[in-house]
């Protein structure tokens, strides 16, 4: 790569003519945070926000939102809320939807905090969970099942496979988002659906960049490929629906699309053609030369996640075709997080606007030019600290990780540990898992314990649990649990459960591989709800999903046993059956047998066959006769 | 039917069918020998064969190499700068290389204790998490500090890492990958495999701080030379004799043998000329190691827990370097991370005569099961025996006239003898409760104590039937040759059960202690004859339990020229037993061994005629 460098840089300057050290002119609101309660009432806009983070990689948040008013939306009336979608929504009687389709796993230990903290994503494969309309539950499950089903056409996803054995309706863990006038009346209904094994692709993404108004050909949403998001470490997209009602002026029904990815830096920057990580020539390779035994054939390699230099069409293939036109103007479209301290250089015409906290930048561009913007690496000579390269990452309020204990086709256990970073802070939260009906789980066997004491269970952090039991083959198991962990300690969490054993049809084509187990979901909840602060959840997050194996017949056994069983059945019963219904009696008594039966038999048919043929003659004419006597009778009668 | 019934029923009755299940037996030990030794034969063993098609083996292009190994170079000689530190220090470095390579490190503390001895050390691991895949699924690479010889992993531990490296460049894994690096090649991957599985007792066995999802396959890496090689040995045992799935050798064997051309050998048969001495041999081999149940490596951990396992160790003079195994190592992750499921289509119970020929269970069990059988036979012959009434042999009084000896000497078929049940049953549980004392014995003594022990136990089991023997005799109610009958017949029921249920799960060790109990089959009381009591006493005494033990200990292992020595062997028999959880010491000492003091207390019986016994009473 470094001898390609200056050629790459001299290329980029005489394109682009570069504006280092823009002056600050509005610093306007560009955290993800901020953005998220701007100004409701512009009617589109569209931002992009990057975000170096530690180990090489490059956190970029795409985030669309467009408002429409519920009185045009009601009136059928169209302009950037995609009428696909709209229509869907009013036909299954929608209050507000969220919709995720999420790959990979986000790595809290390096990344940090979650971006959005955590509201704008999903398990692994696709979930769903919305707000409907309706009188009864029954109502509310078919309303569930169009929206689902039309939802899968539109999206290209599983989705009519949310049936009643994977929906929930969570009691604790979800709150609307938006601002309903009715919210706690008994016609709205929340539904919650998952499907662990969906795999998330491209066909997926192209019908949620036909939802935007620039479609992906304009503004940020161009960057947007099949190949690069699908390349990424973790990458969720979300499709947020919910009505705004701002405190002066009309409720508006808003639709924010969000697409949150990881790039892995190196990763992104191989060439399409040659995506092979080949080793790299022995002189490219940067070594550590502190070594004594650093030789042109020996090589310690050098930490080489410090030093990158990037630019966005390195990372994403092409440079933003411009601005989309449609956007609201007072919002930069593209950010950067990084130290001021920094060098970026944008591409020409491009405004940079540096945000006061010292931590990150926005650009303004013009709609005809594409643009484009690179990081150089910092000088090589000294030993860059990597805080000088990338903001620090935020230490996010709870880690968790669930994992699988025990072995074996019969039991099992799930254990979810959960650690709290806060030195002083203790945190609450609710923890729900909704599981498929054939594990069982034992409620009784749920505990908690805190790390250091051991054998010790601690039931006094559980202060709440919601439990809906499995029902097999109709609904899966729902369990909500309000906890709360101590600061700066680590909390086991388990339990126990049993593998049921499915029907031999039940089993997938490919049973071996194991039944997926859907993500849990961690909401925590935010302490000063009293402080104007209306948002129910202060975090979310999600454990990875796991691979729960059951007891898998050997499926041409069935085939094995059925004729074995057959067989051994059709010997023993046959045998008995002519032991207890023969009678056995004295050879002498019973009837002749064998061959001098079949002798005697034969000799009296043949002797039967010779008397016909010699009367043979004399009956035909006798028959004919009686024949004619039984229709004169008639007659006569 | 009816006259097939009616002849059964007579032949039942007919003298003659008792004097049949001694040659049936000889016939079932004979077969189930001859059969074992036709599967070497191209007509009974089969070509393997891949049977999971999503493995595809060898169909990738490797690409390790090149500048790669500047970088393994590097890593030997920090490995080399190591090699006396101690296992904190190793772990230290291994954990500073592994996470400047972006990788998540966990390091977990063991202590075992065994033979009065303490084995304790540090693993460490690093997780390579999948770049787009979520935790549900893992693979394994083990690169144990130390072989099972003891050697350093001189080159296997810097290749581990230089593979870490070039995989964590990679973008298509689908699983996570796990390096483990422990301290030892038995105890460290048993602690951490164990706790992964959450199945470990926490005093001993520290609990994983980091984990990944279900383990689909482990291959491990032992790699002490540090020149080049010719071959690789594919070592496959499990603890307890289970095998890893066939499919997963047969990967290794097409990446290795098929696109890398270098040799594969499997049971230290480094020459192999596919003939039948050289295929019966590897496996006698291979079955004397499953009958053992002892762990061959460092993968051997990890097949208990349904994780398909095989270590891979370079041998021979030749052209290949490092970087072949390592791109060995690439093709076969690659082949598993294209795994859709879990290993299933292939066998779990076979025998390898050599790489690509194999034996499988419906075609070898029989061999077991019928010398399993024999007892059984036996058994029930003996059994029916006992229900009738005795046959005066030995007519000493001349005064009876011949037609008076001819009724005695043919007894009414007709009327069944009630069993004395009692004594016998006695006889054989006080067996098989003694039987407890050596298996507490080996498995709880201190290492120095292990040996006089083994000598005392050895004098005590060779007196003990003489004391019972003495015991049944001139006790007020002595014992009928009915009552040995069914004294054998118990043991050798019970002996016939447990092998023929063994020989499903560990076929070599049923087959094997079923040919030393053969004997057992035959002996009966000879009070009369002491030139064939002193001859079964012979052959019971050679072919005791602890006879074998102390004769395989001293007799020259697989590849050494000399054995590894009695206190070498029940060490190691009692850190298999605390660590890996053999079980052979259980068959040994509460199976065959209680049947052998059962057969050599009624080759000392003395038993007394039913009409004695009654004038006695009288």
């Amino acid at each position: 790569m470094r001898r390609f460098f200056p050629s790459f840089l001299l290329s980029l300057l005489s394109l682009l003519c570069f504006s280092p050290y823009a002056v600050v002119a509005n610093p306007s609101t560009t955290s993800a945070d901020s953005t998220s309660v701007s100004d409701s009432r512009s009617d589109y806009h569209e931002q992009l926000i990057l975000r170096p983070l530690p180990l090489s990689a490059l956190l970029a948040s795409f985030n669309f939102r467009s408002n429409t008013s519920l009185s045009a939306f009601e009136a059928h009336n169209f302009r950037f809320f995609p009428r696909s979608l709209g229509q869907i929504l009013q036909h299954a009687g929608t209050r507000e939807l969220h919709l995720r389709f999420s790959l990979g796993r986000w790595d809290a230990e390096s990344w940090g905090a979650r971006p959005w903290n955590g509201a704008r994503e999903g398990g692994t494969g696709v979930e769903m969970w919305a707000w409907l309309e309706a009188e009864t539950d029954e109502e509310a499950d078919h309303k569930w099942l169009t929206l689902t089903n039309a939802l899968s056409g539109l999206f290209c996803a599983s989705l009519n496979f949310i049936d009643s054995t994977r929906t929930t309706r969570p009691v604790m863990s979800f709150q609307p988002e938006g601002n309903h006038i009715d919210a706690n009346a008994t016609n709205m209904h929340l539904l919650y659906g998952v499907l662990p094994h969906e795999v998330v692709c491209t066909e997926n993404l192209t019908p949620f960049l036909k939802l935007l108004p620039c479609k992906g050909k304009a503004g940020i949403a161009s960057l947007l490929d099949g190949h690069k998001l699908f390349d990424s470490s973790w990458q969720t997209m979300a499709i947020d629906i919910r009505p705004v009602c701002p405190e002066d002026g009309e409720c508006v029904l808003q639709i924010e699309q969000s697409i949150d990815m990881v790039l892995d830096i190196d990763r992104s920057k191989r060439p399409r053609d040659n995506p092979i990580p080949r080793p790299p020539p022995a002189h490219e390779m940067k070594c550590n030369t502190s070594k004594p035994y650093n030789a042109h054939d020996t090589c310690f390699p050098a930490d080489s996640a410090a030093n990158q230099d990037w630019s966005i069409s390195q990372i994403f293939g092409r440079p933003i075709k411009g601005a989309c036109p449609l956007t609201d103007p007072t919002v930069s479209p593209v950010c950067i997080q990084v130290p001021d301290s920094r060098v970026v250089f944008a591409s020409e015409g491009a405004i940079e606007k540096k945000n006061p906290d010292q931590t990150s930048r926005c650009f303004d561009f013009p709609a005809e030019n594409d643009f484009e913007i690179f990081l150089p690496a910092p000088d090589g000579s000294v030993e860059v600290v990597v805080d000088q390269l990338v903001n620090k990452p935020e230490t996010p309020l709870l880690y968790a990780e669930r994992s699988f204990t025990g072995h074996g086709q019969e039991r099992g256990g799930v254990q979810t540990i959960l650690r709290n970073p806060s030195p002083d802070q203790e945190v609450e939260f609710i923890y729900m898992e909704s599981l498929p009906w054939f594990m069982r789980i034992y409620l009784h066997t749920i505990s908690v314990r805190v790390d250091g004491q051991p054998g010790k269970a601690d039931d006094s952090l559980i202060h709440e649990v919601y439990y809906r039991p499995a029902v097999d083959r109709a609904r899966g198991t729902q369990l909500e649990v309000r906890m709360t962990v101590p600061p700066a300690s680590t909390v086991f969490l388990t339990y126990d459960f049993e593998k049921s054993i499915l029907r031999y049809t039940e089993y997938p084509p490919d049973a071996n591989r194991g039944f997926d187990v859907a993500a849990a979901i961690i909401t925590i909840l935010n302490k000063d709800q009293s402080v104007g602060n209306s948002r129910f959840a202060a975090y979310n997050l999600r454990t990875t999903t796991l691979l729960c194996n059951l007891p898998t017949p050997d499926f041409s056994m069935p085939y094995n046993v059925i004729i074995f069983t057959s067989t051994a059945i059709a010997l023993a019963f046959g045998g008995m059956f002519n032991i207890l219904v023969r009678r056995f009696v004295a050879a002498n008594e019973g009837p002749e047998n064998g061959l001098k039966k079949g002798v005697n038999k034969l000799k009296a048919k043949l002797a039967g066959v010779l008397k016909k043929t010699k009367k043979g003659g004399d009956k035909k004419q006798g028959s004919i006769f009686a024949a004619a006597e039984e229709v004169t009778t008639e007659k006569t009668e | 039917m009816p006259r097939l019934l009616a002849s059964a029923l007579s032949l039942r009755r007919d003298p003659r069918l008792l004097k049949l299940p001694p040659y049936l037996s000889l016939l079932c030990i004979v077969v189930g020998v001859v059969w074992l030794f036709l599967l070497p034969l191209d007509d009974y063993s089969r070509r393997t064969y891949i049977s999971e098609n999503a493995l595809l083996p060898g169909q990738v292009h490797t690409y390790f190499g090149g500048s790669d190994q500047n970088v393994f170079r590097a890593y030997k000689h920090e490995t080399d700068e190591l090699a006396d530190k101690g296992n904190i220090e190793v772990n230290d470095k291994l954990e500073s290389i592994a996470k400047g390579l972006g990788l998540k490190v966990g390091r977990q503390n063991f202590t075992y204790s065994s033979a009065g001895n303490t084995h304790s050390g540090q693993n460490m691991y690093a997780i390579l998490q999948a770049p787009r895949g979520d935790a549900t699924e893992a693979i394994v690479l083990v690169a144990a500090w130390k072989n099972v010889k003891g050697e350093l992993n001189r080159s296997g531990i810097p290749l581990v890492l230089t593979l870490a490296r070039y995989f964590k460049r990679w973008s298509l894994w689908s699983k996570d990958i796990i390096f483990l690096f422990t301290p030892d090649s038995i105890a460290g991957p048993q602690a951490w495999v164990d706790a992964y599985h959450d199945a470990h007792d926490s005093s001993r066995v520290a609990s994983l701080p980091l984990k990944s999802g279900a383990l689909q396959g482990a291959i491990a890496l032992d790699f002490a030379r540090e020149t080049r090689f010719k071959s690789v040995h594919i070592v496959y045992d499990g603890v307890n004799g289970q095998l890893p799935n066939l499919d997963l050798i047969n990967s290794v064997n097409h990446v290795a043998g098929g696109q890398m051309g270098m040799g594969v050998a499997i049971q230290e048969m480094w020459k192999h000329s596919t003939s039948y001495h050289d295929r019966l041999q590897t496996m006698l081999r291979g079955m004397l190691k499953q009958g053992l149940g002892l762990a061959s490596g460092p993968h051997s951990s990890f097949i208990p827990y349904h994780v398909d396992a095989v270590t891979l160790q370079p041998f021979g003079d030749g052209w290949q370097d490092e970087m072949a195994i390592g791109r060995v190592i690439e093709g076969t992750f690659r082949s598993l991370n294209n795994l859709l499921e879990h290993l299933h289509q292939s066998f779990f119970f076979y025998l390898l005569m050599q790489r690509d020929r194999f034996v499988s269970i419906g075609t070898y069990l029989p061999s077991a099961m019928l010398v399993a059988a024999n007892f059984t036979i036996m058994a029930i012959a003996l059994w029916v025996k006992s229900g009738q009434p005795e046959v005066q042999e030995v007519i000493t009084e001349k005064t009876k006239t011949a037609e008076e000896a001819e009724k005695i000497a043919v007894p009414n078929p007709h009327v069944a003898v009630e069993r004395d049940l009692n004594l016998p049953l006695v006889v054989v549980a006080v067996c098989h409760v003694l039987s407890v004392v050596p298996l507490y014995l080996f498995n709880h003594l201190s290492e120095s104590a292990l040996i006089p022990a083994f000598v005392l136990f050895s004098v005590l089991s060779a007196i003990l039937p003489f004391l019972l023997s003495n015991l049944l005799h001139t006790s007020t109610t002595s014992t009928t040759t009915q009552q040995y009958n069914l004294i054998q017949s118990f043991s050798l029921l019970l002996l016939g059960m447990f092998l023929s249920s063994l020989a499903t799960l560990n076929f070599s060790l049923a087959f094997l202690v079923g040919v030393f109990s053969a004997p057992l089959t035959f002996v009966r009381p000879c009070p009369n004859s002491p030139v064939l009591k002193v001859l079964s006493m012979i052959v019971l005494y050679v072919l005791s339990p602890t006879t074998v033990v102390l004769v395989a200990s001293v007799l020259p292992g697989l590849d050494e020229k000399v054995g590894y020595g009695l206190g070498e062997v029940l060490k190691q028999a009692a850190f298999a037993w605390d660590v890996t959880g053999t079980y052979t010491p259980v068959v040994v000492w509460c199976v065959w061994w209680p049947a052998w003091i059962a057969g050599v207390v009624s080759v000392l019986g003395r038993p007394e005629a039913a009409g004695e016994k009654k004038v006695k009473k009288a």
